[in-house]
């Protein structure tokens, strides 16, 4: 039996969107959801605020697929090992609180050398982070590699020696 | 004694009567007297319980209503398939008949005017047929426009006024553009062979005009929705113009723009295909022949800048929002781009297959042949190394094994170095593929023809090489540096391609022919491949229109406008594949009704 031209086209028209669909079947499946907001009791030990700053950074904050940790080799962005320690020598001036506190709301004031700049302000659109949130991203931050100081009550910006307004003081 | 009984008896008899009649009266009395009697009927108002609890009820109704506040609806949700996956498909066949309608014209006035110039009448009718499938295509593009419109008011309506507060001064002159879209497009379709020939490309390129401005105006308020400008931190206007001139605005005009060429003259070239493979003479299968030829030439060209535009576009994503750029290659879609490379490697290969079997239509092209295989080998390469993924789908020990997610040598060419190598060694490929067949049947005459071919060798490898070098450079350097060496890259293969063009026009100009080209004598494979290659292009747009519009993830206007509706949500890209290959295949569907619709006038041709 001779199969009409169009009904042949028409299979295969579906074969190859088949395959493609086929395709697209393949690759991980994940569904995102909007980001929740995290409430944070006001008396949270150290350790409760730094498993809270762990999980807003790999959710809502977006930080995970720029940041890695533990990581080396030409990298898009700064790797946060160590950044707890790291965070008070990294410019004059500033404890590692205000840096790390600088870094989240001013985040363009200071470029880590050998990168570019593109990193959000995290307490606006469309991350958007409560202040909250921010200290307890703080707090995780300061566990890699350093002492947890930030609570809950703690006040980081605007800092209080007003080195956030401060233009940049060149990429060093 | 009986007359005295009788006269007793009727006494008695009487006396009863007397008093049944009374009772019955009474009785009838009492009834009447009971009787119910609507309210209406009755000349006094009869006051009872339920009668004021209904008029307290009916007031308390009337005050309800009267003070009734208005609540704007943010949304409404479509029956069964809900809101989104409703204004999806809707847009996405709106979009896919759009370009093909601003397409169409725009190769049919380049290939009439160059019969114009020429003076060959194959190129005006050529470019007559290609015009016959824009009429009811530009109907079912305005139907489905309509109807996206009516479904994004209905079933968004707080967004919608948002955007009609950003944008209402647009509206007016989209829809005048529109009007002369029509006047225009019937004018050059109907007027075929009417006008002059100067009046006539004039009409064509006052078609063209108005068709670009529309689409720039549509694509102010998608760009707008991804990386808005002009207005205030909560939203309010302070510049149209700002908010039209948005930061990924001209990027996708640019881009929208070659790939609806692309698009169109690969659904042109489909058409051919179909003609061709119903044709009964030779003669028709010659003409379709060389139809599908023009169309895919016009599509290939087309897609070869496609990635540049693209990468222009991504940079000023990344520009505007690195969240937005990094949600993009890094994240929730990373994957994406995946699926990405399978059908662009499928595309280059099919656009040289294509290529390649045309060979045999040409006499004397078998001294090329023996290229066909390295060509092959290099495309297969630059395809792998595109479709290996960064990091790769394993089992928690397989993990483990490795190190990480990325596969510890593999994982090497999922980077942008390595993509960027291979699509830029995959256009170059293409390139000699279409550089092979335009030399076939053909030998230069020109005196320095060997310095010329020598010239364009040294310039293609040099290019090659440029592209290699910087590739490998690029895994030694850091991220702020590694970024830009894409624009080198793109540039040498760019500058290669122009070079080596000018080269070979200049060489093969008075070139000696070999053999004839047989137009319809190649083999129905070839028109397979240009449905394939059709199809394949449709999927890609509507996969790449997806990203497009779902990188806001749950935003409407991104940052701004936030979506709180049911469908917020990213959804798999399980889903969104079926979704594209659904809309494709209605596409595909109602194109063939527009292909049957253009050979409708053949027959009364035929039949004249």
């Amino acid at each position: 039996m001779r199969v009409p031209v169009p009904l042949k086209i028409l299979g295969f028209t579906v074969a190859t969107t088949a395959f493609y669909t086929l395709v697209g079947q393949l690759v991980p499946q994940k569904e995102v959801h909007p980001p929740k907001d995290t409430t944070l009791e006001k008396e949270m030990a150290s350790g409760e605020l730094v498993k809270a700053g762990k999980e807003i950074m790999e959710g809502k904050g977006l930080c995970s697929p720029c940041h890695t940790i533990g990581k080396s080799g030409a990298l898009p962005f700064p790797d946060l090992d160590g950044i707890g320690a790291r965070a008070a020598t990294r410019r004059p001036g500033l404890s590692a609180v205000d840096y790390l506190a600088q870094s989240l709301y001013d985040p363009n004031v200071y470029i880590v050398p050998g990168f570019n700049p593109g990193m959000p302000v995290i307490n606006e659109p469309p991350i958007g982070l409560t202040d909250q949130e921010v200290l307890a991203v703080m707090a995780y931050l300061q566990s890699l590699g350093g002492q947890v100081t930030v609570t809950t009550e703690s006040k980081v910006w605007p800092l209080a020696s007003g080195s956030g307004a401060a233009p940049p003081a060149g990429r060093d | 004694m009986k007359g005295r009984l009788n006269a007793k008896i009727a006494i008695a008899s009487a006396v009863v009567v007397t008093l049944a009649l009374a009772a019955t009266v009474g009785i009838v009395r009492f009834v009447l007297s009971t009787e119910y009697r609507a309210p209406e009927r009755s000349d006094q108002t009869e006051q009872t319980p339920r009668v004021q609890a209904q008029q307290d009820e009916a007031a308390a109704k009337a005050k309800a209503d009267r003070e009734k506040p208005y609540i704007e609806e943010s949304y409404r949700r479509f029956p069964v398939v809900g809101s989104r996956l409703a204004v999806w498909v809707l847009a996405q066949l709106h979009l896919l008949f759009a370009a093909f309608v601003l397409a169409v014209p725009l190769f049919a006035l380049i290939i009439e005017f160059i019969g114009w110039l020429n003076g060959d009448k194959r190129y005006d009718e050529l470019a007559h047929e290609f015009t016959k499938l824009l009429s009811v295509s530009l109907s079912l593009t305005a139907t489905f426009g309509a109807f996206l419109l009516f479904m994004l008011v209905l079933l968004y309506p707080k967004f919608m006024n948002y955007l009609m507060h950003v944008f209402s001064p647009t509206f007016a002159p989209y829809v005048l553009l529109f009007f002369f879209e029509a006047f225009f497009l019937y004018t050059y379709y109907y007027g075929w062979g009417k006008f002059s020939p100067v009046t006539h490309l004039l009409l064509g390129l006052g078609l063209n005009i108005v068709g670009t401005a529309i689409m720039l105006i549509a694509n102010s308020w998608l760009t707008f929705m991804t990386t808005p400008a002009g207005i205030s931190e909560s939203g309010a206007v302070i510049s149209t113009w700002a908010a039209v001139r948005n930061y990924t605005w001209m990027p996708i005009n640019i881009h929208r723009f070659i790939a609806n060429v692309a698009f169109g003259g690969s659904v042109a070239a489909a058409y051919a295909a179909f003609k061709f493979l119903v044709a009964k003479t030779d003669e028709e299968r010659a003409h379709y022949d060389w139809m599908g030829y023009i169309g895919n030439f016009v599509a290939i060209c087309a897609f070869l800048p496609l990635p540049f535009a693209g990468y222009w576009l991504a940079s000023e994503i990344y520009a505007y929002s690195q969240t937005l750029g990094i949600t993009m290659m890094g994240g929730a879609f990373s994957w994406l781009f995946i699926i990405q490379a399978v059908l662009i490697g499928n595309l280059f290969l099919g656009a040289n297959y294509y290529l390649w079997l045309g060979m045999g239509r040409v006499q004397a092209s078998e001294r090329f042949q023996g290229y066909i295989k390295f060509l092959l080998i290099l495309i297969a390469l630059c395809f792998a190394v595109w479709a290996t993924p960064r990091s790769i789908i394993a089992t928690v020990s397989e993990t483990r094994a490795m190190g990480g997610g990325a596969h510890p040598q593999l994982g090497y060419l999922g980077v942008m170095s390595a993509k960027n190598t291979a699509v830029n060694i995959l256009i170059l490929t293409t390139f000699v593929s279409f550089l092979l067949y335009r030399r076939s049947g053909r030998t230069p005459t020109v005196a320095w023809a060997k310095l010329g071919n020598a010239l364009q060798v040294a310039i293609s490898l040099l290019a090659g090489s440029i592209v290699l070098f910087l590739g490998i450079y690029g895994y030694f350097v850091e991220a702020s540096v590694r970024i830009g060496l894409s624009i080198p890259q793109v540039g040498s293969v760019l500058f290669a391609m122009i070079a080596v063009t000018a080269i070979d026009v200049l060489m093969y100009r008075n070139a000696k022919s070999l053999g004839e080209t047989h137009w319809g004598r190649i083999h129905p494979v070839s028109q397979y491949v240009l449905i394939f290659l059709a199809v394949t292009f449709t999927w890609l747009m509507g996969l790449m229109g997806y990203v497009r519009s779902g990188l806001r993830q749950h935003w409407h206007v991104y940052g701004v406008v936030r979506d709180t509706s049911v469908d917020a949500f990213t959804p798999t890209l399980g889903y969104a594949t079926r979704v594209v290959s659904v809309t494709v295949l209605l596409f595909f569907l109602l194109i063939g009704f527009v292909f049957w619709l253009a050979s409708l006038s053949d027959h009364k041709k035929e039949q004249a």
